[in-house]
């Protein structure tokens, strides 16, 4: 289609499940930073092995049990409901035998973290035999405050359209959604919305092309439960989709917001809300291709632009971006097959195995 | 990221005003995810702070800890919130936004927020703050100047809209049952806009806070006759357009405000025209129109964004010579001058050509 694309390089699969193999095997002192989010770290680097089709024959299934362990030892109980925490970074040794035990005000579990802590699970193919379904709506309730949005724990005054994408992606997998109140969480999706089509983060705040997914995708999960087929006008979908088709840049990037330079994650954020809208058609996937190409960092793992050093979460949405457009084969040439992905549910942000998976066990089972 | 603590400061397992606590460590399994290579330091602090929140105490050295992990990992949720909670208990019950600790933790985190610009956590403390200081204009002048520093940051926007929306807009804060709206707030606001485009006309986060001052949060005392506002506001964008015509920032600015409007875009179309145009193929007025500035002679001709304007207005119009002036327009877009764009382009003809043959149908 354009130049740029003419020949692609090969995608350097091994190395990039190296690195996240390596991250998730552990961290230097200068990303203590993670702390708080180890659990979204974890995921962004078992969904890199996930979507590369290599977690079950790089990682042996002892350490995937590890994995699994490890993440239901974050799944906490308490006074707000269930659901996982980022870590054991508030969890103290001596406690540790007291399984029982209720968390603190200080130790709650974190909306972001239960959903990639799910989807997790489901990459590891688990059976959510072990999940509490009731404390999780329970905590669901706990995090939507009155102007319809989510906090990211029970009582925090920060909230945004993150977490509010995090509940419905939740009550989705749940295929319950008696833990949120749709109505008044479409309401604050609305007044995220800006004069250029896209959403910010909050309302009031400049589009942004993560928070455009997030709303769109957070639309279309309500549409799946309510059976209400759009909730947006044919103006206003026409308007996104000329919003989110401008960030497609030069370089064969998206970019984030009107006038910044490409960076890989919005190749994911953007590309699939194009999918979801059903315009993915209007995506020129060679040239983002090429552009991801020129993203692979030489030590292994993607970087957010050509030049920069790589990191899980930009591996992982570049990866996941590639899933939905993978180039045209003969674009890739005698390197095709290090380019070819399994198809990706944009609505979760998962393999769509794994997607099907999480949708069959997550649920309560009939008795 | 900053993870050392000064080589000058003990770590607090060795310091006699911490000895009557007993740390916590924090509790890993054999075969954890992720595990974090923890500096000492790290380590030391924080298993002091699971000891203190499990002790419930909530004292001034309580803020010097909370500090130490946070200067470590400014994400520290937790130990935020429990600084947070320790601050309320610290504060004096009357004259709170006077008092010396909370003075003092608004200048910490004048220091912090530079530190960390791109926290989280950094910003919804201070939200915290603001709410207690009650000083929403000290907080407008921070911005500026954090501004200076990354002039697109996304938090510190957002923090502006917030504090703007939140202290003067519809529905702000409500005190004793006293709706307590700050307009004067709203003053600066369009000349600040204009000291951050004059540095970047591109500044799309200049833009859309001009959007939201003058359209998106309330009406502006003198604001109130919307049509000479949106002249006002045309011809704003329009001579932003004319000094650097490929900014798709200021053509946003302009479809909002007319979509904002219900202002059908053909009455900038007359603006629009010579911007489609290769130089030389369109020849401008004699006149010098104030309200529709001319290219300049060195401006890059023709402009994406403008042939896009263009192409809308056409389709808008209808009828099969306009619809074909679009499609000319999509189809030089598409294979000569915004090639990355080219399914968009290709499926704005399929539209427009399916609607034409509807409009024949029922004519």
């Amino acid at each position: 289609m354009t130049d740029i694309s003419s020949q692609l390089p090969r995608l350097s699969r091994a190395a990039h499940a190296a690195h996240c193999k390596r991250c998730l095997s552990g961290l230097p002192a200068s990303q203590t930073d993670v702390d708080a989010s180890r659990l979204a770290l974890g995921f962004y680097c078992i969904g890199s092995l996930d979507l590369l089709g290599l977690l079950e024959s790089q990682v042996p299934s002892g350490e995937r049990e590890d994995w699994r362990a490890w993440l239901w030892k974050q799944q906490a109980r308490g006074k707000y409901g269930s659901g996982f925490r980022p870590s054991p970074l508030m969890t103290a040794q001596r406690l540790s035998h007291e399984e029982s035990m209720e968390y603190t005000d200080y130790d709650t579990p974190h909306i972001i973290m239960t959903y990639t802590a799910l989807l997790s699970l489901g990459i590891l193919r688990d059976d959510f035999s072990k999940l509490d379904r009731p404390g999780l709506l329970k905590f669901l309730r706990s995090c939507q405050r009155a102007d319809g949005s989510f906090s990211t724990v029970p009582g925090s005054n920060e909230s945004d359209l993150r977490t509010l994408y995090c509940a419905f992606a939740i009550s989705n997998m749940l295929n319950d959604w008696s833990g949120v109140d749709i109505p008044s969480a479409i309401s604050f999706v609305a007044t995220c919305r800006t004069h250029e089509g896209g959403y910010g983060q909050s309302t009031h705040c400049e589009a942004q092309g993560g928070t455009t997914y997030i709303a769109v995708a957070s639309l279309s999960l309500a549409s799946t439960w309510t059976g209400q087929a759009e909730y947006l006008t044919n103006t206003e979908r026409d308007t996104t989709i000329r919003w989110l088709v401008q960030n497609h840049d030069k370089s064969g990037g998206f970019c984030g917001r009107t006038g910044k330079n490409a960076d890989a994650c919005y190749c994911f954020w953007c590309g699939a809300a194009l999918k979801i809208l059903g315009a993915g058609d209007l995506v020129d996937a060679d040239a983002l291709a090429s552009f991801l190409a020129r993203c692979q960092f030489k030590y292994g793992g993607i970087a957010k632009a050509p030049g920069e050093s790589s990191d899980p979460y930009h591996t992982y949405l570049s990866l996941a971006a590639l899933s939905m457009y993978p180039p045209r084969p003969e674009v890739a040439g005698a390197q095709a097959p290090s380019w070819r992905f399994e198809p990706l549910d944009p609505l979760l942000n998962a393999r769509e195995d794994t997607a099907l998976w999480v949708r069959i066990h997550v649920p309560e089972k009939a008795v | 990221m900053s993870t050392e603590t000064p080589d000058d400061e003990p770590l607090y397992a060795n310091r006699s005003d911490w000895k009557d606590i007993e740390p916590l460590e924090q509790y890993e399994d054999i075969n954890p995810l992720a595990p974090i290579f923890y500096t000492e330091e790290y380590k030391d602090a924080t298993s002091y702070f699971r000891a203190i929140v499990k002790s419930g105490e909530k004292s001034p050295r309580v803020l010097d800890l909370t500090e130490s992990i946070i200067r470590q990992n400014p994400a520290h949720y937790s130990a935020w919130q429990y600084r947070y909670e320790t601050l309320l208990a610290l504060l004096p019950s009357t004259d709170v936004a006077s008092s010396p600790i909370l003075e003092a933790e608004v200048r910490l985190m004048d220091e912090l927020a530079v530190l960390f610009l791109k926290t989280y956590q950094v910003w919804h403390h201070r939200r915290l703050l603001v709410s207690l200081t009650r000083q929403p204009k000290r907080e407008l002048d921070f911005i500026k100047k954090g501004l200076e520093a990354d002039a697109k940051n996304y938090h510190t926007w957002s923090y502006r809209q917030w504090l703007l929306g939140s202290f003067a807009g519809r529905g702000a804060s409500v005190t004793d049952g006293v709706e307590d709206v700050d307009e004067d707030l709203w003053i600066g606001e369009l000349d600040f806009v204009d000291s951050m485009l004059a540095q970047d006309v591109r500044n799309n986060s200049a833009w859309h806070h001009r959007f939201f001052v003058v359209w998106g949060c309330g009406v502006r005392d003198g604001d109130e006759d919307r049509e000479r506002v949106l002249k006002r506001e045309l011809i704003y964008a329009k001579q932003n357009i004319s000094l650097a015509p490929s900014n798709p920032s200021a053509w946003n600015y302009i479809r909002g405000i007319l979509s904002q409007t219900h202002t059908p875009f053909s009455v900038v179309a007359d603006f629009a025209l010579p911007y489609a145009h290769s130089r030389g193929a369109y020849h401008t007025k004699e006149i010098v129109d104030l309200e529709n500035p001319p290219p300049t002679e060195t401006a890059q001709l023709p402009c994406v964004q403008a042939m896009e304007f263009m192409a809308d207005v056409w389709e808008n119009e209808g009828g099969e010579e306009k619809t074909e002036q679009a499609v000319k327009m999509w189809t030089s877009l598409a294979n000569e001058h915004d090639t990355i764009r080219k399914k968009y382009w290709e499926h704005r003809i399929r539209v427009a050509h399916l609607a034409l043959r509807g409009q024949k149908k029922v004519a």
